[in-house]
């Protein structure tokens, strides 16, 4: 028993020191937003900050256009996750329970455009963005991530969806339902929890996406956190090393909040289905 | 939608009820069939027919040339080098995904103390943004100020700080470092879910048989894992070969050209070099080295996922 | 009150042909059951009836109106599902109510008929929880309780009982005997359980790979299968079937099969079937119907299940294995040497080719009981 027990704590010494060793960069982030400027730069670098200042955060939030950017992204992001969950909801449950010619293609067109490499639509996407008038705008950015998201959606749900059982749809109709309402009544309650998943990732996509944001928007008022964050704190001359751990440590929140509060859905989806990256 | 709902109803009496429900499931798939040819389709048959134009990006005026943006491309060094870049770049971030993701995942499917918070903190890298990966990174790297010197140095590993970004081959290995350290949590998670499936029976009747940890290793779990690992592979494999912020955050695709893969190579052609048509060119031939790849993930993905 | 008629009803599914010209007219208030194998078509019936599935051709009514072309909505059937289908979301409340709110019912009197139905099935004390939070036969309760709170025309079961263990499902069994008893509905009652089928229903269809075989009162599909499908179909232990030929020698007629040879009644079948040099037949015989006389076939004891009432035994006649029934008091050891007789006015004859019944069957079945048997 006693040589058990040392084997177990002897593990779970080795597995949190790989643990420590994967996430090192992440509290390395942490702790370098922490120290004052003059501690950065010190030969050798202190583990832990000698003393705990805010200040880089105080000057991101109030002396800098950061909270621009934020709800820049807030908004892109938000706006994408309703669109594309509202028409993706409606096309997954279509994919799954309804027959018409065509709807295996249209199944395996999703899947091909799942897998398509956004820089292949990005210059045919600016040259479409530009003659309408509309590059250099948030709508702009919702337009672009459709591309990426809603195929994500679309994919994820459906997966999602075919698990829920047809005899739920099939009583709801016997029980007086017309097809719609057994949708609204039955299947849309029985598909929240993916719903939700999908939503969360859908955000995470928008939220982190850069390459659209860089090519689509090169004015500062449209700038969304990822490339506002660099243009303002990375010239080639010169970083702003403290702020830029700050800001990083910002831009997180949001994902931290959600992975917090939805880890049980999360897995749940990556059970469902695969998560795109 | 009770609007379709009652469209549907109102022409009831006419249709045969197979018809109607046929033209509400189209009515309902109709707003992402009619997004999908807005911003996928025709933009992706576009980028077809532009590439066989010379387009001056500023100006975006643009004259026919024909196959020559190709013929151009496939003569030229650094279209087949952004290539082997990108082959380089895929197999050693891909083959550092799957060993790492296999490894944790067997580990974190153990009784740990703390095991979710060790899932989340494993699992984290994957849902930051590439933006904060690389900023986090690239402060780990420094050459002067960065810990991973530091370290090195302290442990005695090495004597002098390396320049871990500006240079070759440390450029390379730190891309597909980082790549891996981004993306191995969608091995760990994919694996993680199958293990979980693995009912314990089987190893009760190993250890039963006299098999110790390792024989229940490559008896019981690989063969359990594989379909699941030819999966996370092909879509690895897919996703890291197109990986655009990662690198050209880190690098930029230098020193030069040493780390420019395919995705760079566009970007560059189309924002630097003011040159959509040769740009549209290079996005199509990735594209082809990316069908093999995708018809094998339509063939064999589907057929294990149902 | 409901007639419920399918009129050379067929459905394929590409190419596959899941139910094959139906024909089956069932009278109002009936309980009939649609009974076979898996992949039978029983369901695919039900689920047209329903409007779950559409036919590829043929007409289904509801009483006088023809139903192929209403959505379920609008048939006025109450189903329920082997999987029960209870939304997980609502409440039982809820979930028996749900019908009437789609059809517009008031609330007040929507409220009374639900705690009418929990009444009728004890779910009163269960009305606030959740469907997971009920046992398998408290789900089922609350299933028939959805189809039976408004009162429609007929009523559709599709192997309601399944799921149930033994014991809960030979309770649910004669509740809903009761239930049909007291309501006087329609009845369909799909199951591939021949006992539920034969306890339970007025009239019988038995299905086999999407072709009716036929459709009638358990006891005379028990008496008189029309075929080889259903004589083995219907009846535990199954009925012993031997393949032979059959000869007609001047007034007699005589089955062989390997060493086994008998002489059967000389009107068992119809004549225009026998053939010079005689033909191949399969010779049935329910396992009641094996007899132990001392003057028998010589035979041998193999293996006995005693059960309790009764003991269930294989003898090895003429290296045949046949199966018969004998009273508990009738003690049998395996290798123990015993005569068997067959009881002659029970057998059954079928084409080999074909599986058809052959026998005349002028006379009604004997209605006489099974002469007792003797050791």
């Amino acid at each position: 028993m006693r040589r058990f027990g040392w084997s177990r704590i002897l593990f779970n010494l080795l597995a949190w020191a790989i643990v420590f060793v994967v996430s090192f960069p992440l509290l390395w982030t942490i702790v370098t937003s922490l120290k004052p400027q003059t501690e950065l730069f010190l030969i050798p670098p202190s583990l832990l900050p000698g003393e705990v200042t805010f200040e880089h955060y105080a000057k991101l939030l109030l002396e800098t256009r950061f909270l621009a950017y934020f709800s820049n992204s807030v908004v892109v992001s938000v706006a994408t996750t309703v669109l594309v969950v509202a028409v993706a909801v409606l096309g997954a449950h279509s994919l799954v329970r309804f027959a018409y010619p065509g709807r295996e293609r249209l199944a395996q067109l999703v899947l091909f455009t799942y897998l398509l490499p956004s820089v292949v639509l990005i210059i045919p996407l600016y040259l479409l963005l530009v003659r309408m008038g509309i590059a250099n705008t948030l709508f702009s950015l919702v337009v672009a991530y459709t591309t990426f998201a809603l195929p994500f959606a679309v994919w994820l749900l459906r997966s999602f969806m075919a698990g829920i059982p047809q005899d739920l749809e099939a009583a709801a109709m016997v029980d007086g339902a017309s097809r719609m309402g057994a949708f609204f009544d039955v299947i849309l309650p029985q598909a929240l929890p993916g719903i939700i998943s999908t939503a969360v990732f859908t955000f995470i996509l928008a939220w982190n996406e850069y390459l659209f944001a860089l090519v689509l928007v090169n004015q500062d008022s449209s700038r969304t956190l990822t490339t506002g964050v660099i243009t303002m704190l990375v010239t080639s001359f010169h970083i702003e090393w403290s702020m830029l751990m700050a800001a990083s440590v910002m831009m997180s929140v949001p994902v931290i909040v959600v992975f917090a509060f939805l880890q049980k859905h999360l897995t749940r989806g990556f059970g469902a289905g695969a998560v795109k990256g | 939608m009770t609007n379709a709902g009652a469209t549907a109803q109102a022409i009831a009496p006419r249709l045969k009820l197979s018809t109607q429900y046929g033209l509400l499931g189209a009515l309902l798939i109709a707003p992402t069939v009619l997004i999908f040819c807005a911003v996928i389709v025709y933009p992706l048959v576009s980028a077809i027919y532009l590439s066989l134009f010379s387009i001056y990006t500023p100006t975006l005026k643009g004259s026919w040339v024909g196959l020559d943006n190709y013929v151009a491309l496939l003569a030229s060094g650094e279209f087949w080098n952004a290539f082997w870049v990108n082959v380089v770049w895929t197999v050693g971030t891909l083959v550092l995904q799957v060993v790492l993701g296999v490894a944790l995942a067997l580990l974190l499917h153990q009784n740990i103390v703390f095991r979710s918070l060790a899932r989340s903190l494993i699992l984290f890298p994957y849902f930051m943004s590439t933006v904060v990966a690389v900023l986090v990174w690239r402060w780990v790297f420094n050459d002067l100020y960065g810990i991973l010197n530091h370290a090195m140095m302290w442990m005695g590993l090495m004597s002098v700080p390396l320049d871990w970004i500006g240079s070759m081959p440390n450029a390379m290995i730190s891309v597909i470092l980082v790549g891996a350290w981004k993306y191995f949590p969608f091995v760990v998670i994919s694996v993680l879910a199958r293990l979980q499936t693995i009912p314990d029976h089987l190893y009760e009747a190993a250890t039963m048989d006299g098999a110790g940890w390792w024989g229940r290793f490559t008896d019981i779990t690989l063969p359990q894992l594989r379909e699941v690992l030819f999966i996370v592979i092909l879509l690895r494999a897919i996703w890291d070969f197109k990986e655009f912020d990662l690198i050209y955050l880190l690098t930029g695709g230098g020193p030069v050209t040493a780390t420019q893969t395919l995705p760079l190579l566009v970007y560059k052609h189309a924002f630097a070099l003011n040159e959509m048509g040769g740009a549209s060119a290079v996005a199509v031939l990735m594209m082809l080295f990316m069908l093999g790849f995708m018809l094998l993930y339509f063939r064999y993905g589907r057929a294990t996922e149902s | 009150m409901t007639k419920v008629t399918f009129e050379r009803v067929h459905k394929a599914f590409g190419a596959f042909v899941a139910l094959e010209e139906l024909d089956l007219a069932i009278r109002s208030g009936e309980f009939v059951s649609l009974l076979g194998p898996s992949g039978c078509g029983k369901t695919t019936t039900l689920r047209m009836l329903a409007g779950l599935e559409q036919p590829t051709r043929g007409t289904i009514s509801v009483g006088d109106r023809v139903v192929n072309e209403l959505p379920p909505a609008e048939r006025d059937l109450a189903m329920v599902f082997q999987s029960y289908a209870l939304y997980p979301h609502m409440t039982v409340a809820q979930n028996i109510e749900y019908p009437l709110r789609k059809r517009g019912v008031a609330r007040a009197v929507r409220r009374e008929q639900v705690l009418r139905a929990a009444a009728q099935l004890q779910l009163e004390a269960l009305l606030d929880r959740k469907p997971r939070q009920l046992s398998g036969g408290q789900q089922q309760r609350v299933a028939l309780g959805r189809a039976l709170v408004r009162n429609p025309a007929a009523f559709l079961l599709d192997e309601p009982l399944s799921n149930l263990d033994a014991k809960l499902r030979a309770h649910m069994r004669a509740e809903l005997i009761e239930l049909h008893q007291r309501i006087g509905k329609t009845m369909i009652y799909v199951t591939h359980d021949q006992l539920e089928a034969m306890t339970m229903s007025d009239r019988i269809a038995v299905l086999d790979q999407g072709r009716l075989q036929q459709f009638d009162t358990p006891l005379e599909i028990y008496n008189r299968p029309v075929s080889l499908f259903v004589a083995g179909f219907i009846g535990t232990p199954a009925m012993n079937l031997v393949k032979g030929t059959l000869k007609a020698d001047g007034n007699r007629l005589v089955f062989d099969a390997g060493g086994l040879s008998l002489e059967l009644p000389p009107a068992l079948v119809r004549r225009d079937v026998l053939r010079e040099g005689g033909i191949a037949v399969v010779l049935g015989v329910r396992p009641e119907d094996v007899l132990l006389a001392t003057d028998g076939e010589r035979a041998t004891v193999k293996v006995v299940e005693p059960t309790g009432h009764e003991s269930i035994v294989f003898f090895d006649l003429m290296d045949h294995t046949v199966v018969g029934r004998v009273g508990p008091d009738v003690r049998l050891a395996a290798g123990e040497p015993v005569g068997l007789t067959l009881n002659a006015a029970k057998l059954h004859v079928f084409a080999a080719e074909d599986g058809r019944r052959l026998n005349a069957d002028l006379q009604p079945p004997a209605t006489q009981a099974a002469p007792s048997l003797v050791a």
